[in-house]
């Protein structure tokens, strides 16, 4: 409430303040969670039924959609090479610059930004709507840990699935750059293939790999508080999606920041 | 408190073991003393008294429980009415554990529920059969699913669960409706695979919130002769919620009314029609002239 004696200069400092309090309210409940999570994996305990039904859904069924997505990003990569590939003569380059940009940047971000889209909001909607409907309170009622039984296998299945997705995700991608480096700048199969393998060692392939493990927790940790936290019914649920979107992207590309910086 | 049924005596095993011939209940489980894997299910002691002193909640500036007092001898059929919006609902999650109170204490037997983390409430709400006012049914597993799902988390055999969910199921008017998923059945029928499941384990404490909204008549009189005949089975205390007063007051043996954040009348049902309380009356007889 704004009071007579403050100026118009006060708004916007309570808009922060305000902001600043909900961000922290927020990190701070993700961050609870994560440590109730941690202590249900210690020793490892969820219930399998649970887990394998949620690498089901989130990982077999976006198989395609990353395939297909991957496959045009090896080709966008070799589009926007090939201007320079042909002026200076460096199509021995190729595969490496492919590989390179596919496996420690793009293939993981752009997965995990895919996952995270179609699989984070799906679970912050099916939690959130559990929420509302008192599914929630009706296993904390048959005195089931909702944690345990609901949380846990899916921010389990999340982590595994989305490092399993981008390493099909990546090799789609290569595939991808390979054909359309044959197709679009008449480079041999062959010439891709060792410009990539002499060029690149594991640890691009792991930088990737270490970073999309790591997304998936980001993922699976903001979409399942953001899902359990919902208040308001159907409208909640529908501001925990856009709020767990939201917050997911953000923690990627920050995440993704520091990682691209500690990782070698 | 008047009107509490004590547990038949002659009960051949815990409180959650059949004590009726097999015949008072088409399919029901054999009677006799526990057997197998359902045994932890019925190893618990008597349904326990529970006693509620200067209970309070608020939600922000809304004080909803002000200073709830209540006394549930074991065995007891105790009904709540009260206004919409008045606490009843949040009043039963308390008793469970599920709401954490503010003040007052909530003592089921020797365990004072409102001094206990969710880890050791676990162990309390395996004794107690919920059903939630908008059902709570796990949507990703079917009805079937729903209604054993009490007895898988115990570990019982699974024998044993099938016939004890195919019981329930006929018993609540749903026979064959085990493959079902929740979301293709109507509001009443997802109310009535709430009580299955609420009654599956055989609870001590049965709480049901609304049990009959959205029944109609004669569907809501087969819910209570179902919640009547399952409590003089197991002895259970049951706690029930209803806004069809005439219903509930027909079903338990002692009304206690929730008015403006406390206990305003709690006495025997067969005289709520008549209590001295002008409030409590008007709002049984439901007259419009009156102090409400």
């Amino acid at each position: 409430m704004s009071s007579p004696r403050r100026g118009a200069w006060a708004a916007p400092i309570e808009t922060f303040g305000a902001t600043a309090m909900q961000v922290a309210r927020e990190a701070g409940g993700i961050a609870i969670l994560a440590g109730r999570v941690a202590r249900c994996l210690v020793p490892p305990s969820m219930d399998g039924r649970e887990l394998v039904r949620n690498m089901y859904r989130m990982g077999n069924r976006s198989v395609p959609i990353v395939a297909l997505t991957t496959f045009f990003v090896g080709g966008i990569m070799v589009i926007q090479a090939g201007m320079y590939v042909k002026q200076f003569n460096a199509a021995g380059l190729v595969g490496w610059g492919a590989g390179y940009a596919i496996f420690r940047e793009i293939g993981p971000v752009l997965i995990a930004l895919m996952f995270s889209g179609r699989v984070g909001s799906n679970n912050t909607a099916e939690l959130g709507t559990m929420t509302v409907t008192e599914q929630l309170d009706g296993l904390r009622a048959l005195a089931i840990d909702p944690i345990r039984y609901l949380i846990v296998p899916r921010v389990v299945a999340m982590m595994v699935m989305l490092f399993i997705l981008t390493v099909v995700g990546d090799l789609v991608a290569i595939v991808g750059g390979a054909l359309f480096s044959r197709l679009l700048l008449g480079l041999e199969y062959s010439t891709f293939y060792y410009s990539l393998i002499d060029n690149l060692n594991w640890t691009d392939f792991v930088h990737g790999l270490v970073k999309s493990a790591v997304f998936g927790l980001s993922i699976a940790l903001t979409s399942c508080y953001f899902g359990v936290s919902v208040r308001g019914g159907a409208t909640g649920v529908g501001r925990a999606v856009n709020a767990a979107v939201v917050a997911a992207a953000v923690s990627i590309m920050l995440l993704d920041f520091f990682l691209t910086y500690l990782l070698p | 408190m008047t009107g509490g049924r004590s547990r038949p005596a002659a009960s051949p095993g815990p409180a959650l073991g059949p004590q009726v011939p097999p015949s008072a209940e088409p399919n029901s489980l054999p009677a006799g003393p526990p057997q197998g894997a359902l045994a932890i299910v019925r190893a618990v002691p008597a349904a326990p008294p529970i006693r509620v002193s200067r209970l309070e909640k608020a939600f922000g500036h809304r004080r909803l429980l002000t200073g709830v007092d209540l006394d549930i001898p074991s065995g007891a059929r105790l009904g709540i009415i009260g206004p919409a919006a008045g606490g009843k609902s949040v009043l039963l999650k308390m008793l469970c554990g599920l709401v954490p109170a503010d003040g007052g204490r909530i003592d089921i037997g020797d365990d004072e529920v409102t001094a206990m983390e969710e880890e050791q409430l676990m162990a309390v709400r395996q004794r107690i059969g919920m059903l939630f006012q908008n059902y709570a049914l796990f949507d990703f597993l079917s009805v079937g699913e729903n209604v054993a799902f009490p007895l898988v988390r115990r570990g019982v055999a699974r024998e044993q669960i099938d016939q004890r969910v195919r019981e329930r199921l006929r018993a609540v008017g749903l026979a064959g409706s085990e493959e079902k998923m929740p979301s293709e059945l109507s509001g009443g029928m997802m109310k009535r695979v709430g009580i299955a499941r609420a009654t599956v384990a055989r609870p001590d404490i049965a709480i049901y919130d609304e049990p009959t909204a959205g029944l109609d008549p004669v569907t809501t009189s087969k819910i209570y002769d179902l919640l009547r005949a399952d409590q003089e089975e197991t002895g259970c205390t049951v706690i029930a919620v209803s806004s069809d007063v005439d219903a509930l007051v027909g079903f338990a043996d002692t009304i206690a009314m929730l008015h403006e954040g406390a206990i305003r009348h709690q006495g025997p049902a067969s005289a709520v029609r008549d209590a001295s309380d002008p409030v409590v009356r008007q709002f049984v007889r439901g007259e419009l002239e009156g102090p409400l």
